[in-house]
């Protein structure tokens, strides 16, 4: 009973992000049941039953995460890193195609992505060489931890999958940004990309210079990529204050939306459950960022801090930017709303860094 | 538990508030947009959705033309109109609607709903009812049913001389009519894939993109608004090597009779015929015709003889052995071996046609006798004859340009034990000496074999494309023998006296007066001989390699005979010099 009463007790104030997760995993289900309809029929058993082991495995995950002791990633920091570039490498040589991509690779079944791993290896080396201070040196206080997210980076943009390289820069970067490395080094590095972004279009694959054209206008491609951003905001537009009901979601269940289970689950969420349903679930965002948040006031340990940041970080991104795509504030890059979208890799990744932070939560109550 | 961190930890107090703050502008941005789409717009968007009757038109891409070498068009698209409907607008009148249009026009009402079943796709998508007709039908019945039905143009293949290139072109057919594993690699259901000869090897050449017109549409099938073109982009064009003229005086050659004529660029490997009798027509595949024509007949005529089946070889194979005689040093061009009309060996007796006498190699090679080749293959062993007939690509493909080639065999003493357990006897060597036995090679294997002697020692990766587009096709690939010039041209002699001396077994090729040289087989089968003939013209500087293959045609006289009318034709129509 002691022991109970002791891991009620570190819990305490952890039960709004359990509760909050769970809810997420029931709207991920019935979004997902609901977009997996064509012209009122159900058509994707496979899927269903997929993601709910997937949120098993990812509960498991959680746990087990929640009772490993933070500082080990100290010290493991290097080789969870390097461990992380060479899944990515392996992708290359074991690895299977989808969509034109190589990014999955296959255990017994169910494919996984490492480099979805890898944004977290990358979190854990950046919090890591954050911690440590002064860090007054160019080169080894802020070229040395970059050049790492940079070969990650580079690595993930030659499966190729824009969306995730992208995001482990954004995540460093931002990051950084919160560190006490001299912020005129971001802004120098800041021009440089700007300067050499065109020169970076000719390394795009044709399929992504289109998203990003049709990202601007829409109407350049309305066959193909922009068909995508339009639909979705027709379906979202059409759901309202109050949204056309649960399964009454026309543009979803026409075909219209492609990949309205992965990426755009959003769309189907806001079309069925309208402005009340999309407030409800930011609503529900804000309480997870906003414990994570919070958190860093009572955290001693700079190691500590800097991974609750990225972690916060990692969230927010991840919902900031699903959600900004499917209204066609951001491009459509190919990214996964935290906790909701179909998908193991990301869901997995998720429950991990969640079980990372309730492990540093239980350290400073 | 606590860890004591050495030093004092350095705290920017501001970020706690700093990122709640970023992420609160953040969700009130999105909250923002939100609001501007489903309350501001809300209406609009819920019209939008309502009518959202987005019709996806395709625009199907031609594929590209397939020409001879002269520019003579033997395949191309040509536009077939289909009548189609939209699902969703049909809903409730679909049988009504499909029986008076089956009254008024004459159509089989069961048809009109097979073809729907067939073609639906999706609810917004069109789905031909009634395909394949004329246009002035297919504006007749639009007039009448304007609301419900619309005129959906399709390309469609057109092969303009069927039966002479049935067998190189191969034909196309709809993805959504093969197997389910094309839709795996992203075939759409109505595109069209090669399936056989050309058609599928060039393929990714051949097949264009597909586009379309994205319109929108109210509830009632007016189209409101244009939202956009995918332009269809078309395939390109091949120019093969082929002579379309020599192709149809090939086809006239084998009329009647089951086998291949083969004719090619000695030394380039362009292939100018490649005819296999008996041919089809692959139209039949693209208007939906009854197959049993094609599919239940016995002469299977959907295989091409000339690289999809390997027979024996008979005589052909002695040029070869006289070849790796010479190579060998076993034999000199005046070395001799008395024909007594048989060889004897042990208690079997192995005939000869004809009684020779005292033959030396180019003696032998006229006459083919059989006798003077049992002593050269009991010389050489198995061992070393089935090297040589490897090395000369019996028992490898050829890596023409068309899918589904087959191999020759070779067999060997090795071989004979693995398979059947037991030896390799004196009299597996006099079989395989004289091209019987378990020997075989597919006619295009077995020409480019003698070709190697015609053009003095290489052998050649024939072709049958010229041009992609305005891109000239790669200079084929050509493997050297390393045989010996000389060598090469005694059996090159032994091999125009064939032809010219009047003993020759291809006499009557001389009256050609085109210098031919070349080499006559009758392989014994257990059926009715197959007759061969393959040989090379002119006799000092070889240009074109024939080959006529005749599969039981009882003897190589009938190959000959064949030959003889091929080219003479050829010869008229001034298509060979």
């Amino acid at each position: 009973m002691n022991f109970l009463k002791r891991i009620s007790k570190e819990f305490r104030g952890l039960k709004t992000i359990v509760l909050s997760v769970a809810s997420f995993n029931l709207i991920s289900i019935t979004s997902l049941y609901s977009s997996l309809h064509q012209q009122g029929q159900f058509v994707g058993e496979d899927f269903i039953s997929k993601q709910l082991t997937w949120i098993a495995i990812s509960w498991i995950v959680f746990i087990i995460f929640n009772f490993i002791n933070y500082r080990l990633y100290y010290n493991l920091s290097f080789i969870i890193y390097t461990f992380g570039v060479v899944l990515i490498g392996a992708v290359y040589f074991t690895g299977h195609t989808a969509m034109g991509a190589q990014r999955w690779i296959s255990i017994g079944g169910l494919t996984f992505q490492p480099s979805e791993l890898s944004k977290i290896a990358i979190i854990i080396i950046m919090a890591r060489f954050f911690s440590h201070s002064p860090a007054n040196s160019f080169l080894k206080d802020f070229c040395l931890p970059f050049s790492l997210v940079g070969l990650s980076a580079f690595m993930i943009f030659s499966q190729p999958d824009l969306g995730t390289a992208m995001m482990v820069v954004l995540i460093a970067f931002c990051l950084g940004l919160f560190s006490k490395i001299n912020k005129k080094y971001f802004i120098l590095v800041l021009a440089g990309l700007l300067i050499t972004a065109p020169l970076g279009w000719n390394f795009l694959k044709s399929y992504q210079k289109k998203r990003l054209t049709a990202f601007i206008n829409p109407n350049v491609d309305p066959l193909g990529s922009g068909y995508t951003i339009i639909q979705s905001k027709i379906a979202i537009g059409s759901g309202q204050i109050f949204g056309k009901g649960f399964l009454a979601g026309t543009q979803n269940q026409f075909n219209f939306l492609p990949e309205r289970h992965t990426d755009f689950i959003f769309t189907v969420i806001a079309e069925e459950w309208g402005f009340l349903g999309s407030f409800f679930l930011l609503f529900l965002y804000w309480l997870i960022l906003k414990k994570i948040f919070d958190k860093l006031k009572k955290i001693r340990d700079p190691f500590a801090y800097y991974l609750t940041l990225g972690i916060g970080i990692y969230f927010f991104l991840h919902i900031f930017i699903n959600i900004g795509m499917t209204l066609g504030i951001f491009p459509v890059v190919g990214l996964p709303l935290l906790f909701v979208s179909y998908g193991g890799s990301h869901l997995i990744s998720s429950f991990i860094l969640l079980g990372i932070f309730f492990n540093i939560s239980r350290n400073y109550n | 538990m606590q860890f004591n961190i050495k030093g004092s930890f350095y705290r920017d107090k501001s970020h706690e508030k700093l990122t709640k703050k970023i992420v609160l502008i953040c969700f009130s941005i999105l909250l923002m947009v939100l609001f501007s789409y489903q309350i501001g717009k809300g209406s609009y968007y819920l019209r939008r959705a309502q009518n959202n009757y987005i019709r996806i038109i395709p625009l199907y891409s031609l594929r590209g033309s397939i020409f001879d070498r002269n520019g003579i068009v033997l395949a191309k698209d040509q536009a077939s109109f289909n009548l189609a409907v939209f699902p969703y607008q049909i809903k409730n009148e679909k049988n009504n609607l499909f029986k008076k249009i089956s009254k008024d026009f004459n159509i089989d009402q069961e048809i009109i709903n097979k073809n729907y079943k067939k073609n639906l796709r999706g609810f917004f998508s069109p789905a031909n009812i009634v395909t394949n007709i004329n246009k002035k039908e297919a504006l007749k019945l639009k007039e009448t049913y304007s609301k419900d039905l619309f005129i959906n143009p399709a390309p469609q293949r057109r092969y303009l001389r069927p039966l002479d290139s049935a067998h190189l072109l191969g034909y196309v057919k709809k993805a959504s009519s093969l197997q389910k594993q094309f839709k795996k690699y992203g075939y759409k259901p109505l595109e069209r894939i090669g399936i056989y000869g050309i058609e599928q090897y060039y393929n990714s050449y051949l097949k264009g993109k597909d586009g379309g017109d994205l319109i929108e549409v109210d509830a009632k099938g007016n189209v409101v608004g244009f939202l956009g073109r995918k332009r269809a982009q078309r395939g390109k064009d091949l120019y093969l090597t082929i002579d379309s003229r020599a192709q149809d005086i090939a086809r006239q050659s084998l009329a009647g009779k089951k086998g291949s004529i083969i004719l090619l660029d000695s030394n380039s490997g362009e292939i100018i015929v490649l005819y296999s009798s008996p041919s089809f027509d692959p139209n039949y595949f693209i208007e939906g015709k009854n197959l049993n024509s094609i599919y239940k007949n016995k002469d299977s005529p959907l295989i091409n003889r000339a690289i999809q089946s390997s027979f024996p070889i008979g005589s052909l194979i002695k040029p070869l052995l006289a070849l790796a005689g010479l190579e060998e040093s076993k034999i000199k061009p005046a070395t001799t071996f008395d024909c007594k009309g048989q060889f004897i060996l042990g208690k079997n007796r192995f005939g000869c046609w004809s009684t020779h006498g005292l033959q030396n190699l180019y003696q032998a090679l006229a006459h083919s006798c059989n006798v003077y080749f049992y002593n050269l293959g009991l010389i050489l062993g198995p061992k070393s004859i089935s090297n040589w007939l490897k090395k000369f690509g019996l028992n490898s493909k050829t890596f023409i340009d068309l899918p589904y080639e087959k191999k020759g065999f070779v067999p060997s003493p090795k071989w004979k034990k693995e398979r059947f357990n037991q030896s390799w006897y004196a009299g597996d060597t006099l079989n395989l000496s004289i091209g019987q036995g378990y020997l075989q090679a597919t006619p295009l294997a077995m020409t480019l074999a003698i070709n190697s002697i015609a053009n003095g020692g290489y052998l050649i990766e024939p072709i049958l494309l010229k041009k992609i587009g305005e891109k000239e096709a790669l200079p084929v690939f050509k493997k050297a023998l390393a045989i010996n010039r000389e060598n090469i041209n005694i059996v090159k002699k032994g091999l125009r006296k064939v032809v010219s001396q009047t003993s020759g077994s291809a006499r009557i090729l001389k009256n050609l007066s085109l210098e031919v040289s070349g080499k006559t087989g009758t392989a014994q089968t257990s059926q009715r001989s197959h007759g061969w003939f393959v040989g090379f013209f002119p006799y000092k500087e070889p240009r074109y390699t024939i080959s006529v293959f005749l599969e039981n045609g009882g003897s190589s006289h009938q190959a000959v005979r064949t030959a003889y009318i091929f080219l003479n034709k050829l010869k008229q129509n001034n298509i060979i010099k």
